[in-house]
């Protein structure tokens, strides 16, 4: 009883603010006219337009997490089990881009690398011509800020993980004979496989829902969360847009809990 | 011999990848930081002559007086709703945290997964549901404030409960008990001092990402009540490279000092966000 | 704990529910037509705060629709077919500013659902710099040269109005039917070419050189190269143009019906219709701009072949027309 009240804000907020919104968001994209249909989330599959946007959004994000959780596992060993000078400083710099929002990374990226960034006119004074001038607004310039935003996250979070990792493990393999290779396939890749499969899920479900960047540089890159933006705030299929919306929630849902069941039940068998 | 070196490669790829990752993240803050302070003219021209007439001195002599002249309300009404939010999720997180990790029952399971949740939805996605089912009230500021709680609210709970499960408050309390005293003694006499730790550095985190949450701050941002986030978008497409730097280096000088914080008080290892970028 | 709370209070209330007085309006975009001039010259001279605000005409027309049972702003500013097509969903009141009687009847609505505020021609704002030598383009056929490969932008037109307008108005330049084809045919050609759709003003994106070309109302472009002293050209193009007029509405509900009151009939005033045409919008009233202020304006012939659409055509088939560009022009 005690706990009940106790704990009663938090449950009607978590109401009212979020199971609320969501169902209203689920009504809107399968109520059409005072019937039930599905027929948005059938043209979210079917339409060339709002299919590509979606398989964008995937593939850009599954390449970020990618690239992010294998970068990030350097510095995240150094923080974990690594002493150097200023590392205490090197960490927090780390931790900056985390609460940059999207905008603020985009705008970073267009002024480093925009058609008059600081980069390309780096370039021209040195070389004479501007290389990687408006490379923002390319593919390349879309992955470059969202791995920007993702370093902070995937490191942290494999350093976390990391720091459970004892080094004296592969120490002793070592003494007993073991090479790298071996070393890494036997000892070190079963202990980390699992944080380094939660750290993608972490990064990937971070940028799919990622809308600012996009916002400020994605030109003629078609992503869902962008098509959600045009539809609220232009013309647009307001049922389409809660379809995506359902959508882009669901595949969140769906990654981080069956990544994190897996893990889990690893774990228990371990 | 062989087997030493290899190790010593592979440390000297970790440190190199760390430097070189340090200088992508710092560089461009750096430019910025230069843009509001210097000029940097070669970086393109400035249109913002309209804001005090045709007197261009003031602008030249200062980017920031422009900046908390035509958007310093965005800035005072963010800052605001970045303490309150810090505020309610204190109210309510205490209380919250305290009943569930002290029952064990299914209910305070759901909840604390419930109370999580957020974290894994799209705030986009969260926005236009906000936006939807309170059509009747939008325009209402504290719709964003309610926004802000949703994505701040499981940062403070994850700190709580996990200080909750792991410190001695619970040897504490059960101490307490046996020397006659209430739960309402306990909690407020035990508890509450036992996570004073824990609440600053979730006070800290839940500043920090109220000040800088995009979505709902930008998509539930009335011209009434602009939020800063919004206010920054407007100088992104509307200002020029020094008014935006400007803009930039303000959310900085607010964000930064919390983040030192969070660090210096050893509260690093929260700061494991997933809340959308 | 307490002070904290209080203080925050305090600044949230600083923030948002001080009495002082103020008119919404959507779409007061600082940097287009002088909005930000004009709204900072009511507010010395009256003291009644308008608001930036950076919705285009779609948008803006989007947010009252969603708004309609608890409306937030009191006027809009829209591209003309986005403000009749607003007045035809009854999102506005009627109201006939002071000096109505003076507009011609083709610039406003019978019942003063709308009516112009000043108006504008479409245009190539080029950024000469930004071209990196390439010739300064002077027709619609020039823009399709592949020279121009990622560097065209125009506004989204399901977003910002002068983006409808332009995409609206391109099938008269090409002499095509009302099945519109000539124009899309155009677009989707030209679609190559383009760098972005943009979403919002990019107004300083083009003065910095981030975007060599943009298509767009040509007060823009005199405002950059005369006020903003940019390396920068306005080209009307040779197979002609399309009248833009801009027009303002009182939007029904509105909160603050006195105070719009007022700053709609002060719109139509010398002094503000001074200040847009310093922006190089014309203003809709005859007053005198001054010899400097003219001549850099671009001469009347310059716009001998513009054409004007009916706006009431416009606004009946703008839904249709949106959809068709998203799925044939933007999707691609």
């Amino acid at each position: 009883m005690r706990g009940l009240l106790l704990s009663l804000p938090l449950a009607l907020m978590i109401g009212l603010l979020l199971l609320y919104p969501l169902t209203t968001l689920f009504w809107g994209s399968v109520a059409s006219a005072g019937a039930i249909s599905i027929h948005s989330y059938i043209e979210l599959f079917r339409d060339d337009y709002y299919r590509t946007a979606l398989l964008h959004s995937f593939l850009l994000s599954a390449v970020v997490a990618f690239i992010s959780t294998f970068l990030c596992l350097a510095p995240a060993w150094l923080f974990a089990n690594e002493e150097f000078a200023g590392k205490r400083l090197v960490r927090a710099l780390y931790t900056l881009p985390m609460s940059f929002s999207g905008i603020i990374v985009g705008f970073l990226a267009v002024i480093m690398l925009g058609r008059i960034g600081v980069v390309p006119q780096l370039f021209e004074k040195a070389t004479g011509s501007n290389y990687l001038s408006g490379s923002a607004y390319q593919l390349v310039g879309l992955v470059l800020a969202y791995l920007y935003f993702e370093i902070p996250r995937a490191t942290l979070t494999l350093e976390s993980a990391l720091r459970k990792f004892d080094p004296q493990l592969s120490l002793a393999a070592r003494s007993l004979g073991a090479g790298i290779t071996q070393r890494i396939r036997l000892v070190i890749l079963p202990l980390i496989w699992r944080p380094l499969v939660s750290t993608f899920a972490v990064t990937l479900t971070v940028s799919l829902g990622s809308f600012g960047v996009a916002l400020i540089i994605s030109k003629r890159f078609s992503l869902l969360p962008l098509e959600i933006y045009r539809a609220i705030t232009g013309y647009g299929n307001k049922s389409m847009m809660a379809a995506m919306a359902i959508t882009l929630v669901l595949l969140a849902f769906i990654i981080n809990y069956s990544v994190r069941n897996w893990t889990l039940g690893a774990t228990e068998k371990a | 011999m062989r087997r030493r070196r290899a190790v010593s490669f592979a440390m000297i790829a970790a440190h190199a990848v760390t430097w070189v990752l340090l200088i992508v993240i710092t560089a461009p803050v750096l430019v910025v930081l230069a843009g509001a302070f210097f000029n940097t003219s070669f970086l393109g021209l400035a249109s913002e002559q309209w804001a005090t007439g045709n007197d261009r001195t003031f602008l030249t002599s200062s980017w920031f007086g422009y900046v908390f002249h035509i958007y310093g309300g965005s800035l005072a009404f963010s800052l605001g709703l970045a303490f309150l939010c810090v505020g309610a999720c204190i109210l309510i997180s205490v209380p919250a945290a305290y009943a569930i990790v002290r029952t064990h029952s299914l209910r305070s399971r759901m909840l604390e997964e419930l109370a999580l949740l957020p974290l894994s939805v799209p705030g986009i996605a969260m926005s236009i549901g906000l936006i939807q089912a309170y059509s009747i009230v939008r325009g209402q500021w504290w719709l964003i404030l309610c926004g802000h709680l949703l994505y701040t609210m499981p940062l403070m709970m994850r700190v709580l409960t996990s200080a909750l499960r792991s410190s001695e408050t619970a040897r504490l309390e059960v101490a307490a008990e046996s020397l006659g005293a209430s739960w309402r003694q306990r909690f407020l006499f035990v508890v509450i001092p036992n996570l004073r730790h824990s609440i600053i550095v979730g006070s800290l985190l839940v500043f920090a990402i109220s000040w800088g949450e995009f979505n709902v701050s930008f998509l539930l941002n009335t011209p009434l009540h602009q939020t800063f986030p919004a206010a920054l978008y407007a100088t992104y497409t509307g200002n020029s490279f020094a008014v935006s730097s400007a803009a930039t280096t303000i959310f900085l000088a607010v964000v930064v000092p919390a983040l030192l914080a969070l660090q210096w008080i050893g509260g690093g290892e929260f700061t494991r966000l997933e809340q959308p970028a | 704990m307490k002070l904290l709370m209080l203080s925050s209070m305090l600044v949230a209330s600083a923030a948002g529910a001080i009495a002082e007085k103020v008119v919404v309006q959507y779409d007061c975009i600082p940097n287009y037509a002088n909005w930000g001039g004009v709204t900072a010259a009511y507010a010395t001279e009256t003291g009644v705060r308008i608001p930036p605000d950076m919705k285009g005409s779609s948008a803006a027309m989007a947010a009252l629709e969603a708004e309609k049972a608890n409306p937030q702003a009191d006027c809009a500013y829209y591209s003309g077919a986005i403000g009749y097509q607003a007045a035809l969903k009854g999102l506005h009141q009627p109201y006939k500013p002071a000096g109505w009687e003076k507009l011609s009847d083709s610039l406003k609505d019978p019942d003063g659902k709308w009516w112009t505020v000043h108006s504008a021609y479409i245009a190539f704002i080029v950024n000469k710099a930004a071209l990196m030598g390439k010739p300064v383009p002077q027709s619609f056929a020039d823009l399709l040269k592949p020279d121009y490969k990622g560097m065209v932008v125009y506004d989204d037109p399901t977003i910002l109005g002068t983006g409808f307008t332009y995409v609206y108005g391109m099938n008269a330049i090409m002499k095509g039917g009302p099945d519109m084809d000539a124009g899309f045919s155009y677009l989707k050609k030209l679609n190559t070419n383009i760098l972005n759709y943009a979403k919002d003003t990019v107004y300083n994106d083009v003065l910095r050189g981030e975007i060599p070309i943009w298509i767009n109302a040509d007060g823009n472009g005199l405002k950059m190269k005369y006020v903003d002293k940019g390396d920068i050209e306005v080209v009307i193009p040779s197979e002609g143009t399309i009248t833009m007029p801009l027009v303002m509405g009182m939007v029904n509900g509105a909160p603050h019906p006195e105070e719009t009151k007022k700053y709609l009939d002060w719109c139509l005033g010398d002094k503000a219709q001074k200040l847009m045409a310093q922006s190089f919008f014309r203003p809709v009233m005859k007053i005198n701009l001054g010899s400097e202020l003219s001549k850099q304006f671009l001469p009347e012939s310059a716009y001998a072949k513009a054409v004007n659409l009916p706006l009431s055509e416009m606004a009946t088939k703008a839904d249709a027309v949106k959809q068709r560009w998203s799925k044939e022009v933007n999707a691609k």
